[in-house]
């Protein structure tokens, strides 16, 4: 089977304040379907490599390649269309657009994308808002709901375009327990159910001893997962 | 509404106090632009008037010719060496024999708006013992109305007179007082071939322009023909006045290759009225253009302020996919509905601001409130550098918020 996502040989420094080498030499491949934790101490190069598979840094050598097509060389505009077409983000903090609603935050990269009308795309968010629990705050300001409810909010605006692939930044890092099992499991739900592909960054052991499999990082390299 | 639009709509309607300020700085700038140059066109206008008064957009006359006539051929060879001692310039002819033709190719022109034929000459005026040099016109006075509303100056008397008797003449008003004649004295004219004549004075006339006031005097065209006994169709001069006095020297300069007469338009004799249009001109430009460029600056400075404080969203925004044209876009169309807004709006304030100053009394020469002039250009030219600037002023910005690097502001 073409694996979901494959990286191969990635290296990346840092030039500010001093050159270092932050990754070295990462290979691996997560498969369609799979629940990936990515998991190391604070500044084992965590959050770097996840910003490399986003498509949104393209400094680094070695090659990214999603779903068979290969990331790496590619332009910024064309990078910005494959990110908003086949990768959601989750970040740590939920990063929803404070001045929009919670319903247009969640329809604006399918707005974006312009695959389906405006009342399909309305329809489908309020159904994955539904879904995830937020009913009855869509037409409150994004700023307005508490921090569960904004993660949540988030997890919908990146699925809206249902992704090939997933990725958070600690997106648990944020919540209690009660709000941290809601996330898993709703990514746990997305692996198995939809066959979306997971790769989440995380601290919290229970976390990552429930997922498919455990990628551990120690300064800029992976232990064998 | 596509989403570039839908976001950028959002943004400027959540600081509605900010969209307020930056509206009014295009605003201010636009209706000074409008009101700036309507009055110095206004000005402008209020002196060209003083000069039209007396004076025609194009003047079709006799010139002495520009050089003295050849008498021997030019010597072939370099080895001949030809003077002619003392040559003249010579005018074989005087004034225009057939006015008729050159009226009606004049009238023909679309642009021109009205013509007239003058016979002028220098005669003295006798009154009693008081002999005084000065110039006489012979006016067609139904179209010499048209053409300088020459009625409208009579002090006393009525110029239509002229038409109706060949013995009539309008005196300036300065004139009258330096051979202290009236209402109803009957003076004599003296011609240069010592033809001496007399007439009745029939009205005063005062045109502002006191030079003319103090020397000239009107009589009818047919009159003036017989007391100088030319043909029915002689004339001195031929007149004419365009829709737009600043066309003058491209018109003439086109009708000149027809007509085999000396084509003058107002501009030659006239310099310094035409640089101090420019002048003016220039100076009004200057500073509204100076007060766009502050409204500019405006702009600049609040699109910058709202892109620094959106640096997440617009991380945010790469993030989900939004490319660097987006961005680039979101922060323009604000800019350019702020510039618009601000620009209508200043259209309208700018016609108010110069109809409100239409109406200020000023009672010099001829002119009773401050002079204004309502040209639509003046509008067009104020929208489209309002647009420009807010275009190049929300562009600065704009360009620095797609260059955003979303992973050194999301990384926290
Ligand atoms: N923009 C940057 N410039 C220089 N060094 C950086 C930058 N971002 C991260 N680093 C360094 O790279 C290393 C890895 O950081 P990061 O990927 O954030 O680690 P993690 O997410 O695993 O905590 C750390 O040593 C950090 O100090
Ligand atoms: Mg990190």
């Amino acid at each position: 089977m073409r694996p979901a996502l494959s990286v191969n040989n990635i290296v990346k420094y840092f030039h500010e304040p001093e050159t270092i080498q932050v990754l070295k030499e990462i290979s691996f491949a997560v498969q369609p379907g799979e629940f990936l934790a990515l998991v190391g101490k604070s500044g084992s190069g965590k959050s770097t490599l996840l910003y490399l598979l986003s498509t949104m840094d393209t400094d680094y050598e070695g090659t990214i390649d999603i779903n068979g097509t290969r990331l790496t060389g590619l332009k910024q505009n064309e990078l910005a269309r494959f990110r908003n077409e086949h990768i959601g983000f989750v970040f740590q903090f939920h990063y929803l657009l404070p001045e929009f609603s919670v319903l247009d935050n969640v329809m604006l990269p399918a707005l974006k994308l312009g695959k389906l009308s405006p009342e399909q795309i309305r329809t489908k968010a309020l159904e994955l808002l539904y879904k995830l629990d937020i009913k009855g705050h869509e037409n409150k300001k994004a700023s307005r709901i508490s921090g569960g409810q904004q993660q949540r909010v988030a997890i919908a605006r990146a699925l809206i375009n249902d992704p090939a692939i997933i990725m958070g930044d600690e997106p648990t890092g944020n919540l209690d327990s009660k709000n941290t099992k809601v996330v898993f499991d709703i990514f746990r739900q997305l692996a198995r159910e939809s066959g979306q592909t997971i790769v989440a960054v995380t601290h919290d052991d229970e976390f990552a001893a429930n997922c498919d499999r455990v990628i551990e990082m120690v300064d800029g390299k992976i232990l064998a997962g | 509404m596509s989403v570039n639009n839908k976001i950028a709509w959002v943004h400027l309607t959540s600081k509605i106090r900010q969209l307020i300020v930056a509206v009014l700085s295009v605003t201010f700038g636009i209706s000074m632009y409008i009101f700036m140059n309507s009055f110095t066109g206004g000005v402008n206008d209020a002196q060209a008037e003083l000069v039209f008064n007396t004076m025609a957009h194009i003047r079709v006359y006799n010139d002495l010719p520009k050089e003295a006539q050849r008498l021997l051929p030019v010597p072939e060879g370099r080895d001949t060496v030809q003077f002619v001692s003392n040559p003249k310039r010579i005018r074989y002819t005087e004034g225009i024999k057939n006015a008729g033709p050159i009226r009606e190719l004049l009238e023909s022109i679309p642009d021109v708006v009205a013509v007239t034929e003058q016979l002028n000459e220098n005669v003295f005026f006798h009154n009693g013992v008081s002999k005084v040099s000065g110039s006489l016109s012979g006016i067609d006075v139904e179209s010499e109305n048209q053409m300088f509303n020459t009625a409208q100056y009579m002090t006393e008397g009525d110029l239509y007179e002229l038409e109706r008797r060949n013995d009539g003449v309008v005196l300036g008003t300065g004139l009258a007082d330096k051979i202290s004649a009236q209402m109803g004295d009957v003076i004599s004219l003296s011609t240069a071939d010592g033809i001496l004549k007399a007439y009745k004075v029939v009205g005063l006339i005062e045109t502002g322009a006191s030079s003319v006031d103090k020397s000239r005097a009107i009589i009818s065209i047919q009159a003036a023909r017989q007391l100088l006994s030319k043909n029915r169709s002689y004339a001195t001069d031929v007149l004419a006045n365009l829709r737009n006095y600043n066309d003058a020297r491209s018109q003439a300069q086109r009708i000149a290759v027809s007509i085999p007469y000396k084509t003058e338009a107002w501009q030659e004799g006239n310099s310094q009225l035409e640089s101090a249009n420019t002048l003016r001109d220039i100076l009004a430009v200057t500073v509204s253009l100076t007060i766009l460029i502050v409204a500019g600056f405006g702009i600049y400075n609040i699109m910058n302020m709202t892109v620094n404080e959106k640096m997440r969203e617009i991380a945010i925004l790469k993030a989900m996919g939004f490319d660097g044209k987006d961005i680039v876009q979101i922060f323009l169309v604000q800019s350019v509905v702020i510039g618009f807004m601000g620009g209508v709006v200043g259209l309208f304030l700018g016609f108010l601001i110069s109809v409100g100053v239409d109406h200020i009394p000023f009672k010099i020469a001829s002119l009773n409130t401050l002079p204004i002039a309502y040209n639509p250009i003046d509008y067009v030219m104020a929208l489209a550098f309002g647009l420009l600037t807010t275009f190049v002023a929300g562009y600065l910005p704009a360009r620095k918020a797609s260059q955003i690097d979303p992973v050194e502001i999301l990384r926290g």
